[in-house]
């Protein structure tokens, strides 16, 4: 589109007058900028929030002095806007899903200083040069642990579609993001050989599997609310939402393999404030002791490879970046997906609008 | 030049000029928290000087075929209100004070709730196991389940449910007003019950009518979380698409020209209810 050309041109021209008629932050020039009372960490919010402060907020508070103020909710449209009246109100923000690669192309976000931010130990997936992930996570199949009993149940979506040897409403989310890749998944595509997506494909057999979803979901608290009423007795869902449905003993489990690995992206919104302490913040979060305390809260664990190492033992299998949950995954291509999300979307909604 | 008509027009003229003055403060408060950004987000839709984004829109099938499953929609939940709403009216209107109270205290009790608390207490009634299903299904009146949920029946409950006050506080507003000597002269002239409500108490509230009808297409044609959550995915509204394009596509000049294509839609809407209530008054009298 020759508009977003435009834009983006603007944006850079921006950034470029914006550079040149500040002078450089003192972190720059070698000191330490002196501290502020407080920093703003913005995030999900929700149940999130509460584990986030748990496990980083209250770490970095303690060690620095500074308050952390969290707000919520993640929105892309409102960091740009932000970021385009020149003064970002969020120190850190959490990105959603796919958008961390079209926030950096996009020059939304500092870049990660690795002299702070200690990055050395993170895999390849880990280290980008905007983005900190904070942590990953992965879109996963649940079942009715008492219609499929004793491990009946499907394991990858070949069997999530077959319908005849797993009877019952299903439940996908009314998204193309992960169900191309499931249908291509199940229709015999090889895990490593997904992408780019062949969409024609990829429809032709969501074509398939559509009479028998009952429920598109929209929201990400639907799946795991659908499975524990009944209404459906296998969806698909992120696997922190079934991680605590397994905690509470409902009876509702999931299974890792062909799962979507994501990782959560967090940023450093361009020209805020605090710059420097947000970095700070960030290399709180690369801490693995940390990362432990939230991902046993929530299962989804941070990047740092030593993390699963201080985890209950029991909760491993449970976390998408056990060693074992990690060979049955694939990671979700986001660069693809900023590419074509838009088409895909369009061709999503129109095949969403026909009838039967 | 001093007849008394003529002072009274002057006096009139100038009180209404007073009253304007008193509006002043709340219409600049709507220019500027409302038209004004309106405006903006509509200059986006041509920015850059093209009309691409209105020829995308307009001439791709499936922004036109949303845009028209949103107004079907917007004018079936618009029939229900209207046929529920009149006769709580029309009771509200002759009840006495303890009914009058308990009866707005029904109606407006659902206002003080979140539209996302009220759409997710649908969830739980209408399910397939949910308590509408189950208690049947005990009773034995039904084997299979009731589809009433995640399809466009789910949805219209869901969304009748919140716009019903909408469509009541109107229509009983325009029935008060009616003059209470009115229908007794057509009793006292020996018109039948009904005959009296024909010819005088529905078409003098019929400009209640006309406005509910009005706000409650407005509002549903703008509705998101109750369709996406109780639709299931089957049922798509337009303002979807619209957040769709705001959010996570970040192509806000598209955004702003499907906004556009809504707000003249509506409009045209609008004017049409306005014209065809008129009409019907103006056919009674």
């Amino acid at each position: 589109m020759p508009f977003n050309m435009n834009r983006r041109g603007i944006l850079r021209a921006g950034g470029g007058l914006l550079a040149a008629g500040l002078p450089l932050p003192a972190f720059a020039q070698g000191a330490t900028p002196p501290k502020p009372d407080r920093i703003v960490v913005n995030a999900s919010g929700g149940s999130m929030a509460q584990f986030l402060r748990i496990a980083y907020f209250a770490d970095f508070e303690r060690e620095h002095g500074i308050r952390v103020v969290d707000t919520s909710p993640v929105d892309f449209g409102k960091l740009r806007a932000m970021v385009n009246s020149g003064n970002p109100e969020w120190t850190v923000t959490e990105i959603g899903g796919q958008d961390g690669d079209r926030a950096t192309e996009m020059n939304l976000l500092e870049p990660i200083d690795t002299s702070i931010v200690d990055l050395s130990k993170y895999p390849d997936v880990g280290r980008k040069s905007h983005i900190f992930v904070g942590s990953a996570y992965s879109t996963v199949l649940g079942f009715r642990s008492d219609v499929f009993k004793d491990g009946s149940h499907p394991k990858g979506w070949a069997e999530f579609w077959d319908v005849r040897r797993f009877p019952g409403a299903r439940s996908l989310r009314n998204h193309p993001v992960d169900n191309l890749e499931f249908a291509l998944l199940a229709d015999g595509v090889p895990m490593d050989k997904l992408y780019p997506l062949d969409m024609d494909r990829a429809f032709r057999k969501l074509d398939e599997i559509r009479p028998h979803i009952a429920v598109w979901w929209s929201t990400g608290a639907q799946p795991a609310q659908m499975l524990v009423d009944k209404e459906v007795v296998l969806a698909t869902g992120w696997n922190g939402r079934f991680f605590e449905l397994a905690k509470k003993q409902a009876p509702v489990g999931s299974d890792f393999t062909q799962g979507s690995l994501k990782s959560s992206s967090w940023g450093i919104p361009r020209g805020t404030r605090h710059a420097y302490w947000g970095q700070k913040f960030l290399q709180t979060m690369t801490n693995p002791r940390l990362q432990a305390i939230y991902a046993t809260e929530l299962s989804y664990a941070g990047l740092h490879p030593d993390t699963v190492n201080y985890v209950a033992e029991e909760l491993r299998p449970l976390l998408p970046t056990a060693p074992a949950n990690l060979e049955k995954q694939f990671w979700l291509n986001t660069s693809w997906w900023t590419e074509n999300g838009q088409k895909a979307q369009e061709r999503w909604t129109r095949w969403m609008l026909q009838r039967g | 030049m001093s007849s008394p008509g003529h002072n009274r027009e002057v006096i009139a003229r100038r009180r209404e000029r007073g009253l304007l003055l008193l509006a002043v403060p709340a219409l600049l408060l709507l220019g500027a928290i409302f038209a004004w950004p309106v405006l903006r987000l509509l200059s986006m839709s041509v920015e850059g000087g093209t009309l691409a984004h209105f020829e995308k829109a307009a001439l791709d099938g499936l922004y036109v075929s949303v845009l028209l499953d949103s107004m079907k929609i917007a004018l079936m939940v618009m029939g229900i209100c209207l046929v529920l709403a009149y006769p709580v009216a029309l009771w509200l209107s002759r009840a006495g004070r303890v009914g009058l109270a308990l009866g707005m205290f029904a109606l407006l009790l659902p206002f003080w709730t979140s539209v996302l608390v009220r759409t997710y207490a649908w969830l739980v009634l209408l399910g397939r196991n949910g308590v509408i299903n189950r208690t049947l299904r005990d009773w034995g009146w039904i084997e299979a389940p009731l589809p009433l949920l995640h399809n466009t029946a789910g949805v219209l409950i869901g969304m009748v449910h919140v716009l019903l006050p909408y469509m009541v506080l109107p229509i009983y507003a325009s029935l008060l007003r009616i003059d209470p000597d009115l229908p007794r002269a057509a009793e006292g002239l020996g018109a039948p019950a009904w005959r009296s409500f024909l010819r005088i108490t529905l078409p003098l509230s019929l400009p209640g009518v006309s406005a509910g009808c009005a706000l409650v297409f407005v509002l549903s044609l703008g509705f998101f979380i109750t369709p996406a959550l109780l639709g299931g995915g089957h049922v798509v509204m337009v303002s979807m698409l619209i957040e769709q394009q705001v959010r996570e596509f970040l192509d806000w000049p598209f955004a702003a020209a499907l906004s556009t294509l809504l707000l003249l839609a509506t409009l045209a809407i609008y004017a049409l209810i306005g014209r065809l209530t008129r009409g019907a008054r103006l056919a009674t009298q």
